[in-house]
């Protein structure tokens, strides 16, 4: 909307120069992106040549099965800020997907462990995560709460609410199906890992190759644009939170299968989680969220781990560069917002 | 003890020595452990508290003074992380595994591959049934210590807040249940229901509250007796909970013996009733022998216990300071 009233009011040599500063911002938020999947290159051949092992196929089998749980929630935080568009702090963000999958793997392993069987198990961890995620899009959309804010509060009930079921405590947990899971594997791959394949190739045909992931990208892009077309933005909007849920649930049936128990702590997964959302909007020559992108991070966060594990670098260096990529990354969106906000 | 202790290995080396340049022999005794060419991966839960930075330390460290390499590896606290990382670990195929605590509910499976891959297993505090060895304190003795000498400061009689949110945790389940054991020869020493729950992260500042809440809940003087957990770090605010209410009636115990904890016991104004401490980097060292022993062939038995030492108001000067010693010369504060 300024942007327009900046068009009649300045002056044509003002804007011409606008335009060549924009252009030149541009070119800048081209260079460092480049840089940052330069970046990602040099990392991955440097563990290609140096780290023992990395790129045998069981190895490479590892790392997507670790990259499961994670993968399957980032997409769900990927859904959310497309929807909601991709401003950090008014944009669409999901905080509450951790904390809803650790209580989504309480529920499920509580009640396995109470003699319900795997269906119903099943269903009710699903219903949870998409319950909470109704919750998130009713105080969004509903309320027109901040959806930082309003996934924050939502975040608090669900950790308060996994608390109350367990007690902090850890829940053991076998089923056919998590047997299934854990052990099983079809064509030599197991069947994490084929979870995190299946899920994503829904997630990408879905969101990239239908007119709904078409119309998604519209409403958080330029709602008003979408609105004036006909979109219901509200539906696509709380859409995109009851799906995060429903990734949420999914993992924390992977998670149980992995952990053979739903154990506390689970909110740690949210910085993850949003630094795979986050990391993988440089993989989008707009800076804007995709699956694809997304699937990129995820298998770069897994491997990043793998690599120096595999190399004997303390583990804590994992977490510094995963920050620092954060932030690069944030540093280089807010770069090519700006030359955005100036055209 | 421990000093006369070294002087005596250091004789025994000595010995050895002689007697092997004497006959010449070259080959390995059973007192020259060696890990040269060995790879030992460590995995542990966390290193956020005392001990288990200490024990953590202590393996690496004797890993690298037998020679071998050490892949060392800290799950910061995060089960999901400790599973990657020990899956990545098998596929690394070191020639021995040495796991430190963690939930055995998560745990075990993944021990149970760590077998099934021929990758011989020890654990430090963990007793499972995968492992060759696991190396520990002696925690069925230190339960019924620490929980006797509680039972004696409260005279036989009171209520007592419990702490027992790690009921998971192999050792806090053998201490807690020897706690229940040995009250029940103390009728008149009765548990709070419900029980309190110790956390992680946040322990002290959790533990605090809750003890703060449950002695505003019981205002009148002598209600609560003592505070008990299965380790010393919900102990400190506990501790300052009680200090802080002014209900110096209350003790606290606990079990680890972090140096912060030590100090308050030795303090004779302070609440700390007592706390039966550990030797956590003594430990780690131990079980990187046991694991030097099996490679060297040689056989080790199923658990090895490591000595400790009931810290309490009457001996806590005295016993005390060889911990904060140690402590010291670890460069752990």
């Amino acid at each position: 909307m300024s942007a327009t009233v900046l068009h009649t009011e300045v002056g044509v040599s003002d804007e011409k120069q606008a335009a060549a500063k924009s252009a030149g911002r541009r070119f800048g938020a081209l260079v460092v992106r480049l840089g940052a999947i330069a970046a990602f290159a040099a990392i991955m051949a440097y563990f290609v040549i140096f780290a023992p092992g990395f790129t045998s196929t069981f190895n490479l089998i590892n790392v997507v099965e670790q990259s499961a749980i994670l993968g399957v929630l980032a997409y769900g935080m990927t859904a959310v800020i497309i929807g909601g568009g991709s401003d950090v702090t008014e944009g669409g963000i999901d905080l509450s997907i951790a904390a809803n999958m650790g209580l989504c793997a309480a529920v499920y392993a509580t009640l396995l462990s109470m003699g319900y069987g795997d269906f119903l198990s099943v269903m009710a961890a699903i219903a949870v995560g998409m319950a909470v995620g109704a919750l998130n899009a009713l105080a969004v959309v509903g309320l027109g709460i901040l959806p930082l804010l309003a996934t924050l509060a939502v975040l608090n009930v669900a950790a308060g609410m996994e608390l109350t079921l367990t007690q902090n405590t850890v829940v053991g947990a076998s089923s056919p199906l998590l047997g299934v899971l854990v052990s099983g594997s079809f064509f030599g791959i197991s069947a994490l890992a084929w979870a995190l394949i299946v899920f994503s190739a829904v997630m990408i045909v879905v969101v990239h190759g239908t007119s709904f992931g078409l119309r998604l990208y519209a409403v958080g892009g330029h709602p008003e644009a979408a609105r004036a077309a006909g979109i219901s933005v509200p539906f696509y909007v709380s859409f995109t939170y009851v799906l995060s849920g429903f990734c949420a649930a999914v993992a924390s049936i992977l998670t149980v299968s992995r952990l053979s128990a739903s154990t506390p702590g689970s909110g740690e997964l949210l910085l993850s989680v949003l630094a795979a959302a986050l990391l993988g909007t440089v993989f989008s020559r707009r800076f804007v969220p995709t699956m694809g992108g997304t699937l990129l991070s995820v298998l770069f966060i897994g491997l990043l781990a793998n690599g120096f594990q595999l190399l004997n670098v303390s583990s804590y260096w994992v977490n510094g560069v995963q920050g620092a990529l954060i932030l690069l990354v944030v540093a280089i969106t807010s770069f090519a917002r700006g030359s955005e906000g100036s055209r | 003890m421990t000093r006369s202790m070294k002087g005596l290995v250091k004789a025994l080396a000595l010995g050895l020595a002689a007697a092997c340049s004497l006959a010449a022999v070259s080959g390995a005794t059973a007192e020259e452990l060696s890990l040269k060419g060995k790879r030992i991966g460590v995995s542990a839960i966390g290193t956020d508290h005392y001990w288990d930075l200490m024990a953590f330390k202590g393996i690496q460290d004797r890993v690298k003074e037998l020679g071998g390499e050490v892949i060392a590896l800290d799950a910061g606290r995060k089960d999901q992380q400790q599973i990657a990382q020990l899956q990545t670990l098998i596929a690394q195929k070191p020639d021995a595994i040495i796991e430190q605590l963690g939930n055995l509910e998560v745990l075990n499976p993944w021990l149970q591959k760590i077998r099934d891959a021929g990758i011989p297993l020890f654990t430090v505090d963990t007793a499972t049934p995968h492992a060759i060895n696991n190396t520990t304190s002696n925690n069925y003795n230190i339960g019924a210590e620490i929980a006797l000498q509680m039972v004696a400061d409260m005279g036989g009689k009171g209520n007592v807040l419990v702490f027992n949110g790690f009921y998971s945790v192999p050792v806090c389940k053998i201490r807690y249940d020897q706690l229940k054991y040995v009250l029940t020869s103390f009728p008149d020493v009765k548990i709070v229901e419900p029980e309190l729950r110790d956390v992680i992260p946040n322990t002290v500042q959790s533990a605090y509250s809750n003890v703060t809440d449950m002695l505003t809940k019981s205002p009148e003087k002598g209600s609560i007796g003592a505070v008990w957990a299965c380790w010393d770090v919900p102990q400190i605010g506990a501790t300052q909970a009680v200090e802080a209410a002014g209900r110096n009636e209350v003790k606290t115990y606990g079990i680890d013996g972090s140096p912060e904890v030590i100090k308050m016991v030795m303090d004779p104004k302070s609440s700390a009733g007592a706390v039966a401490a550990q030797q956590p980097y003594e430990i780690g060292k131990t079980s990187v022998d046991n694991a030097a022993k099996y490679l060297a062939g040689q056989k080790v038995p199923p658990f090895t216990f490591v000595p400790s030492v009931l810290i309490n108001k009457e001996n806590a000067a005295e016993k005390g300071k060889p911990f904060l010693d140690a402590a010291e010369k670890a460069g752990v504060k």
